[in-house]
């Protein structure tokens, strides 16, 4: 018993002690991916790795929403959809890509600033359906109103450099990562844990929800927004309705939530696991990946709410920590 | 514009709301009973779809008598997905079981939409009989007899569950226990099998209007999110207390979507809807016709 | 014919329950007094099914029940009528009363019962198609104790029966709930009024901070000092010793 109470203790207070391990390893793998493009010529490896990186930014900006601050939205295409039109739109038009994706990520945060106070009038299944609502709404009226399709000119088709894109989508997973482990560590994330556990016990303990949310809101935004101008770049072809399928929400929540809602690594672990298990299995059964993927969502939200990231942890914990409970 | 036009567009509208109707009925028992929000109700109305389709094609059965095939599989097919997944997330409180239920279910879309695609590939399906063209003409509106049976089916859908409801012992179990769980269970009723019951009867209630659907829209693997919205446009404009006060307002969405259709243009057809729900839920959350 | 024996219960890491034991005879009145928030309310919640005890056992006849499902106890006969009356509002009185015959052995016999409740109360057949919800608290009471007895228990829990109603109709309540015991029915009842429960009782338990503290027959705790000061209005004397425990 004592001997628990003793380990218990250590672990809490051990990680600080290492605090420079995560943020060394983290610079050193970064190092290590931005030498791939140097190494590796093949275009499907390259677009893997650039799925993942996009991946992971639209599923680590979710988290900051619904993880971190406990908002399950479910628009989040609306945002990734505004930043994708944004950007192709200034970019076609001549203006540097990196203007063109600030401004997309820009025009994602400001639309979130206008409907976030509004829309966070809303509660719990309320605010999640009207998420939905208005990112469909959204998309229907695009779709109607945007042409169908716009091709890059063909002088871009011929100078398509897919390291960029590589770089690019690099880039920003760091910088969406980036930012949420400095969110973690700083005060916001104390109120933005209260709002998610109990809101009216936080505004009773004197934490602004709202103040929190719209802020979680606005980093989640902006850097759905960016992805969304990453993925715009990416793409040869352009379907402006289809960077607001719901189905950019619906690979955000999977990833999330079956790597680790609410943890740093979560989306990560998630976005990988996603795209490896879509490549292997796109090859023999076109759409497989998503029912494994939908049981283990299931499995996750009924029985192991902490998805890979726990499994990990209780693998490496099993035996003498006494588990405590949610 | 005709009136000619404008009333066939209504009409036309009143016949999909019928749809609507039926559909946000089934969601609106699940909700009001089981305080559950199952988003994989359009995948339910698409399955009672390629039900039919497949009847028809396979079998030649017509697609109205497949009604009696598909009402009660769907039914079957609601009770063993409440005793395998919705049974355990009816346990959890409150906010935190419409919050789980609606992501157990979002899963089941998942894995129920992509099924589909695998086993029948993801082309649109329709169902053409050979009466499918034929109807009446009153005043300048065409009145196709499918379309007429569709509103005559669902009408006398909604009637029964009325009538089941309001009169039979069962049917008033399930309004005790949508009132107060706990004093049902308290009075001796089993609340495990009134959920049960009411689950099936949920889906039942999709698939026949996945049915309905086959024979006016047509179904592919893709077609149930929109009708899941639908539903739950439906039922956040009628209120989240009222089941059967559903079908109507489903009525008046089908007529107000004709409509605007009409007067401000075909495109904007489904947003209108989408923006009545949110104007509803920011102004009014308990519906528009809930009782104060 | 029901044992609680050291029933510990609580609500997530809060205990409200602290190794709890009664018994109820066949055929007595026993009737829970205590101050609010002591747990009398959760103790009947627990024995009807309505929470699960962290440990410990209740046999009713002899069978342990803390551990199958609600409809399974109202079959073998323990019915609670909840505090706060929870009748189905939007239901008429004869639809509320006819849901409490839910089980197979109450059906059968619901039309007899019907009877004997419009006896007892014969406010409630005048007005038998009237929707619950507009009928007075003293109405509803016996609405929810009626639905109880549809269900032809042969251990009625009532918690607080009298709570928000006027002296008259408290009065007639307890005459009902005497009738009842003298058909042979038990009962175990909840009470913030304690001189009109102690009257009443057979036995009773007090019940504070989720511990039961004493019991003993109805007429002698009447006289109990401490249930005399804490509970029936009593001012102490000097030199009274108030506690009921050394």
């Amino acid at each position: 018993m004592h001997e628990t109470v003793e380990r218990v203790a250590q672990q809490t207070t051990a990680p600080p002690r290492r605090g420079w391990l995560w943020p060394g390893l983290a610079v050193a793998l970064a190092a290590l991916l931005a030498l791939v493009p140097q190494f590796v010529k093949r275009d499907d490896v390259l677009n893997l790795c650039f799925m993942v990186f996009l991946y992971i930014s639209l599923g680590q900006s979710w988290n900051m929403l619904a993880g971190f601050a406990g908002q399950t939205s479910l628009g989040h295409a609306a945002l990734f959809g505004i930043g994708a039109l944004t950007t192709r739109m200034l970019w076609t038009n001549g203006e540097p890509f990196a203007l063109a994706l600030l401004l997309g990520g820009l025009a994602a945060t400001i639309f979130a600033l206008i409907i976030g106070v509004p829309t966070f009038r809303l509660r719990g299944a309320y605010f999640t359906i009207g998420t939905l609502a208005m990112a469909e709404a959204l998309r229907i009226t695009v779709s109607q109103t945007m042409p169908l399709v716009s091709t890059l000119p063909t002088d871009q088709i011929v100078g398509y450099n897919l390291a960029t894109r590589y770089y690019v989508a690099l880039a920003l997973a760091l910088a969406t990562v980036g930012t949420a482990a400095l969110l973690l560590r700083s005060r916001l994330s104390l109120g933005m844990l209260a709002v998610r556990e109990d809101e009216e016990a936080a505004q009773a303990t004197g934490v602004n929800p709202l103040k929190h949310k719209l802020i979680a809101f606005t980093i989640s935004s902006f850097f759905a927004g960016l992805a969304g101008g990453v993925f715009a770049f990416q793409q040869v072809s352009y379907y402006p309705e289809a960077a607001f399928s719901p189905s950019w929400t619906f690979d955000a929540l999977l990833i999330s939530f079956v790597g680790g809602l609410g943890t740093l690594g979560g989306p990560v672990i998630g976005a990988l696991f996603y795209i490896l298990v879509r490549e292997e299995l796109a090859v023999t059964l076109v759409n497989f990946h998503q029912i494994i993927f939908g049981i283990l969502f299931i499995i996750v939200v009924l029985v192991f709410p902490g998805g890979l990231v726990e499994a990990w942890a209780r693998l490496r914990k099993a035996r003498w920590l006494p588990w405590r409970g949610r | 514009m005709s009136y000619e036009t404008i009333a066939q567009n209504l009409v036309f509208g009143l016949f999909v709301g019928s749809m609507y109707g039926v559909a946000a009925v089934g969601l609106a028992l699940v909700f009001g009973v089981l305080k559950v929000l199952n988003v994989a109700h359009g995948e339910l109305l698409m399955i009672g779809g390629y039900v039919t389709f497949w009847l028809y094609t396979l079998l030649g059965i017509d697609p109205f008598l497949s009604l009696l095939i598909s009402i009660p599989a769907l039914f079957l097919f609601g009770l063993a997905l409440d005793r395998v997944i919705f049974r355990h997330v009816v346990r959890l409180a409150g906010e935190t079981k419409i919050k789980n239920s609606l992501l157990v279910s979002f899963g089941l879309t998942l894995i129920l939409q992509n099924a589909v695609i695998q086993l029948f590939s993801a082309d649109e399906r329709g169902v053409q009989m050979s009466y499918s063209g034929a109807g009446l003409n009153l005043f300048g509106v065409a009145l196709p007899y499918t379309r007429m049976l569709i509103m005559v089916i669902a009408l006398v859908a909604i009637l029964s569950l009325h009538i089941f409801l309001q009169r039979t012992y069962t049917g008033k179990a399930i309004r005790a226990t949508a009132e107060d769980w706990e004093a049902a269970a308290l009075a001796g009723i089993s609340i495990q099998r009134i959920y049960l019951l009411t689950f099936g009867l949920g889906a039942a209630l999709a698939g026949m209007a996945g049915t309905l659907v086959s024979v006016s829209y047509g179904v592919a693997p893709g077609i149930g999110l929109a009708w899941t919205l639908k539903a739950l446009v439906v039922i956040v404009l009628a209120g989240t207390g009222s089941i059967l006060g559903a079908f109507p307002v489903g009525l008046l969405l089908g007529a107000a979507e004709a409509l605007s259709g009409t007067f401000i243009g075909p495109a904007y057809r489904e947003v209108v809807g989408l923006v009545l729900f949110l104007l509803v839920l920011l102004l009014r959350p308990q519906g528009l016709f809930a009782r104060a | 014919m029901l044992e609680v024996r050291d029933l510990v219960v609580a609500y997530g890491d809060l205990r409200v329950l602290w190794d709890v034991s009664l018994d109820v005879h066949a055929g007595e009145i026993v009737v829970l007094i205590g101050p609010n928030g002591a747990g009398k309310t959760t103790l009947l919640r627990t024995i009807a099914g309505l929470q699960r005890p962290l440990s410990g056992d209740i046999t009713l006849e002899h069978a342990p029940i803390h551990r199958i499902s609600m409809h399974q106890i109202v079959e073998r006969g323990l019915i609670l009528v909840p505090e706060g009356r929870r009748l189905f509002g939007g239901m008429s009185v004869l639809e509320n009363l006819e849901l409490g015959a839910f089980t197979a052995r109450a059906r059968q016999k619901r039309h007899q019962t019907l009877d004997r409740v419009f006896d007892l109360f014969p406010l409630l057949a005048e007005r038998s198609g009237q929707r619950a919800a507009t009928l007075s608290g003293g109405q509803q009471q016996m609405v929810a104790i009626g639905r109880a007895l549809m269900g032809l228990p042969r251990l009625l829990m009532l918690d607080e029966p009298s709570f928000g109603l006027a002296p008259l109709v408290v009065r007639q309540i307890f005459a009902v709930v005497r009738d009842i015991s003298r058909e042979g029915v038990t009962v175990l009842l909840v009470e913030q009024n304690a001189r009109l429960a102690l009257d009443l009782a057979d036995r009773a338990y007090i019940v504070e901070q989720g511990r039961i503290v004493g019991q003993g027959a109805g007429t002698e705790l009447l006289a109990n000092q401490h249930v005399r000061h804490a509970y029936l209005g009593y001012a102490p004397q000097t030199g009274e010793v108030t506690r009921i425990r050394d």
